[in-house]
């Protein structure tokens, strides 16, 4: 309740901010013709490279804005080059002038100020927006974004299965354990604290814990032990029979893709649901492969492009902000045959062209369709997620 | 004093980083001095599984690769395998320890190719084994993979040391005596060889100690080593692990210290313990039966390194390539001609960096070389010992202890992201490996045909730039290859001084390795292998071009 309350005050401000300062957006383009742009953004999937190069010609094309894709393998690298360069007092002529954030990352820049503050009432295409339906793109991991930062695509944890190996997959984590005992060894889940591994505790614990309430609130409140005791139980009991025997984890995601691949195993996640499609376009992954999700529901969540506070050129970072939110440019982006990253605008508040080309966007061979996606599960209080990493690494670092 | 300068980065980078490790950071609002970032990595989840791990592949890496390389030397020098790893050597430095680790994983994995080419026939799998073959608790996948890639580096070293020591007539006089050859190795040579690769084992031993980027490809997971745990630190976007990244930074320097003492004690030891037995006349062992094995040795090596480049080759030309099959079921050439589209920009700053930075070396190397010929004739004694500390200083100090802090550094000066700050920071660690290359080589030239030269010609310019850089040649541009192959592998440097700004195909790879398409990544690993060894064949060619009229210098 109190959540929602938030989230239409929020709302609410944002409708009055956008028509205070949409006068000021011909003079921020003005402003940045001619900049170049620094785009700190993860560089390991040549899709999305791919795509950010398309977009970079788009906007050099239509308001002259050069955007250069400095390609890192870790965001955190760069919060801390600019925490580097905040210690030194360089207050402008930054390094970065735009990056790729959500979660951990958001919250701690947001807390260390490393941000230049609040900017996407001022672009155009926020408006369109789907702030009513999906309350990631105002709480970001349950941070409130308070505009320092701008939507970009949204992202809920799905799970794949070569059906080619095996004939039933799992609909929960109790299911999981019975799979995992069935086929010994072709189970895995990346090791927190990676964004994945994370993701994978929390959705357990979302599945296991008898009382969700406590999860919603800071975890000081909550008796940890209690509340996350079923989680360890699961964890503890799956260990054995896992790939490795538990002894080795994978980084990410993306590493469980190619171990899927192999055959070493059977069930790999993601956070883009046309992953395994794309994948299979690709020849990543054999054509066998299907998208399945948990019966509760599945974690989602939002992933932003922020300014940071010492950025060389502010206008041009939001001129390139606002052109990814754009109708056309999140519409090419959930191409599965180009990225097939769900967009975070209302298809209903476009004009009917846009909202027709949405509409008949092709659903990939391994993709499920919206309605068999089922329920988003909100992602838990952020504080939970220092505490969770640290009781996993002292439980399975050994 | 071009030392000076150069040192001075390590020595703020590492005041800058001890600092931090005791607490004092003050834009982050640390100001006071403590020692709970200490107490906090010791209790660390896992801190002993992690210091093993990183023990075992560091140190044990180092010695066996010490271990083998004078195994090689003993039982095979100058036989027809030897002849084999000569052409080999060559390769085997230039590629990069990534490239060669992203390969090694693709051949020797559970689903990988070797047990591609076994299954299903002979193993009867149809699904990969789960077997813990690579990234295995201990570090051992890790520690095999560094004792692969130094060999060749301490082959070359011993080899540059070995020319100051007489070996043709050690061996002859030794088996005049009726010692066996391996003896004549094990008793004449190896005391005179080892105090003149010590600095060499001792940089092989930083890096094994410290190395981030192979040890996230073949290293333990949970634990991972050390180096990966505090590079993960300092990357944690809760800025409070920073001050933790700087103290296990910090404990990394404390361990390659000790472990450097280590091999002292040991070497003390050995000499105490072996003392008698170098004298006691004795002339034949067993140990001919070792010999099979040093060959089998040499071709595993060359033949792993083969192996290597092929199943790049075959990944990189992949669409669909399932286990158990031994060759792919559908091919591509997309890769490659994206990887070709898109490869222009890091090719030009690998090249234009890697360039800049050997040939300054060079010219620098040349030039110190040519101070101490001055000062020698002018009667002047210069420390030897003492510079070659310095020189090398940067390779036994691990970079991750002192990167961040140079960073830090670069930052207020307003010269990080700069391309000249990025040639700086390879030349710190390219100079080095051109001094040690060159260096034995160039001071066993004969002084006195250059005095006579410039009898001829009056100018000791024209001497040096007419007689003896030319006969140098060959030697000059090899370890100018040497130079470039080492700016081309660097990965922290060129992300941390460059501010990421400054692509080249390492980043690129490191970067496309963390997506997992083995195809792609295949694409940029050989990029990243054949960048050095084009370098490295035209150091050996041009020579063979500029001398095919002259008879005395062809080989």
């Amino acid at each position: 309740m109190n959540t929602m309350l938030k989230i239409l005050v929020l709302s609410l401000m944002t409708l009055g901010s956008v028509a205070v300062h949409a006068d000021e957006w011909p003079a921020i383009t003005k402003k940045a013709r001619g900049q170049t742009i620094y785009f700190n953004a993860w560089g390991g999937s040549s899709r999305v490279n791919n795509y950010i190069r398309w977009a970079a010609t788009e906007v050099k094309q239509k308001y002259g804005v050069v955007v250069k894709h400095v390609k890192i393998t870790d965001i955190g690298d760069v919060v801390n080059r600019l925490l580097a360069e905040k210690s030194a007092h360089r207050t402008s002529g930054g390094s970065v002038d735009l990056m790729w954030i959500n979660g951990e990352n958001f919250k701690a820049m947001k807390k260390n100020q490393l941000l230049s503050g609040p900017f996407t009432e001022k672009l155009p295409n926020y408006r369109f927006v789907d702030t009513e339906n999906k309350p990631t793109v105002l709480f970001d991991f349950t941070t409130p974004v308070d505009h320092m930062e701008a939507p970009w695509g949204m992202a809920q944890l799905v799970f794949m299965v070569d059906t080619a190996r095996v004939t039933w997959h799992p609909s929960g984590m109790k299911q999981l354990l019975k799979f995992a005992k069935e086929h010994p060894g072709r189970v895995t889940y990346p090791a927190p604290p990676s964004f994945h591994g994370t993701t994978f505790i929390k959705q357990a614990l979302l599945e296991l814990a008898t009382d969700r309430t406590p999860l919603y609130q800071a975890v000081a409140l909550a008796d940890f032990n209690r509340v996350t005791a079923p989680l360890w139980e699961f964890l503890d009991e799956l260990r054995p029979y896992m790939w490795r025997k538990g002894k080795t984890f994978t980084h990410g995601a993306p590493e469980m893709k190619q171990l899927l691949n192999d055959g070493e195993i059977f069930i790999s996640l993601s956070f883009n649901p046309n992953d395994a499609s794309n994948a299979i376009a690709n020849g990543e992954l054999p054509d066998t492969v299907r998208t399945y999700v948990h019966e509760s529901g599945t974690i989602g969540n939002t992933h932003f492009v922020g300014i940071p506070f010492n950025s060389n050129a502010k206008e041009g970072a939001m001129v390139f902000a606002n052109y990814l939110m754009s109708p056309m440019a999140q519409l090419h982006k959930a191409k599965p045959s180009i990225w097939g990253d769900p967009t975070v605008l209302a298809v209903d508040k476009l004009n009917a062209k846009d909202r027709i080309m949405f509409n008949k966007l092709p659903l990939g061979i391994a993709t499920l369709s919206p309605a068999a996606l089922g329920k988003v599960l909100l992602e838990p209080d952020s504080s939970w997620v220092d505490a969770l990493e640290k009781a996993w690494l002292r439980r399975y670092h050994k | 004093m071009t030392l000076v300068c150069f040192l001075s980065a390590i020595v703020i980078g590492l005041i800058s980083t001890w600092t931090q490790a005791f607490g004092y950071m003050p834009s982050i609002g640390f100001n006071h001095f403590s020692v709970i970032h200490w107490i906090r990595l010791f209790s660390y989840p896992g801190f002993n599984s992690s210091l093993i791990a990183t023990m075992i592949s560091g140190i044990g890496a180092t010695l066996l690769a010490f271990i083998f390389t004078f195994f090689l030397f003993a039982f095979s020098y100058h036989n027809q395998f030897w002849r084999l790893l000569d052409q080999a050597l060559a390769p085997l430095l230039a590629v990069p320890h990534a490239a060669f680790a992203i390969g090694f994983l693709f051949l020797a994995a559970p689903s990988g190719w070797v047990l591609r080419l076994l299954s299903p026939g002979l193993t009867g799998f149809v699904v990969p084994p789960d077997w813990s073959l690579m990234k295995d608790a201990y570090g051992i996948s890790l520690m095999l993979v560094m004792v692969l890639k130094e060999i060749p580096f301490l082959i070359l070293m011993s080899l540059g040391a070995l020319g100051r020591i007489d070996v043709r007539r050690s061996l002859a006089v030794g088996r005049s005596l009726g010692y066996e050859t391996v003896q004549v190795w094990i008793k004449i040579i190896l005391p005179q060889l080892y105090p003149k690769i010590r600095l060499a084992l001792f940089a092989v031993l930083a890096y094994s100690l410290s190395v981030v980027d192979l040890a996230l490809l073949v290293g333990p997971t949970a634990p991972p080593t050390m180096a990966v745990q505090v590079f993960r630190w300092f990357n944690d976007p809760d800025f409070e692990y920073r001050l933790l990244g700087a103290a296990g930074a910090t404990l990394i320097l404390l361990l390659v210290v000790s472990s450097i003492g280590l091999l002292y004690l040991l070497e003390a030891g050995v000499k105490l313990i072996f003392r008698s037995w170098l004298i006691n006349g004795q002339r034949r062992s067993r140990f001919f039966l070792f010999s099979t094995l040093s060959n089998f040795l040499v071709l595993a090596l060359v033949g792993v390194s083969i192996g290597v480049i092929l199943v790049l080759l075959v990944w990189s030309f992949t669409w669909r390539w399932q286990f158990p099959d031994f060759l792919p079921a559908t091919w591509s050439t997309q890769f490659w001609r994206n990887g070709v589209l898109q490869i222009g920009g890091p090719i030009w700053n690998t090249i234009s960096t890697g360039i800049t930075a050997s040939f300054l070396a060079v010219i620098l190397v040349i030039g110190c070389l040519e101070n101490e010929i001055l000062m020698l004739k002018r009667g002047l004694k210069t420390n030897t010992t003492k510079i070659l500390w310095l020189i090398y200083l940067p390779l036994l100090i691990p970079q991750i202890a002192f990167l961040f802090g140079v960073q830090v550094t670069l930052v207020i000066l307003r010269l990080d992201g700069i391309w000249l700050s990025l040639v700086w920071s390879h030349l710190l660690f390219v100079l080095p490996y051109v001094f040690l290359s060159l260096g034995p080589i160039y001071r066993s030239y004969d002084q006195r045909i250059t005095d006579v030269a410039v009898t001829l010609c009056r100018s000791p310019w024209q001497a040096f730039l007419k007689v003896k850089l030319p006969m140098l040649m060959r030697p000059v541009l090899f370890s100018a290859a040497i130079g470039f192959s080492v700016s081309v592998a660097q990965y922290l440097p060129t992300l941390f001084i460059g501010a990421g700004r400054f692509d080249t195909i390492t980043t690129e790879a490191v970067n496309l390795a963390s997506g997992s398409d083995r195809r792609i990544v295949s694409v940029y690993a050989l990029f990243q292998l054949l960048t050095p060894l084009m370098v490295f064949l035209s150091a050996l060619f041009i020579p063979r071009f500029y001398f095919r009229q002259r008879k005395g210098m062809q080989i």
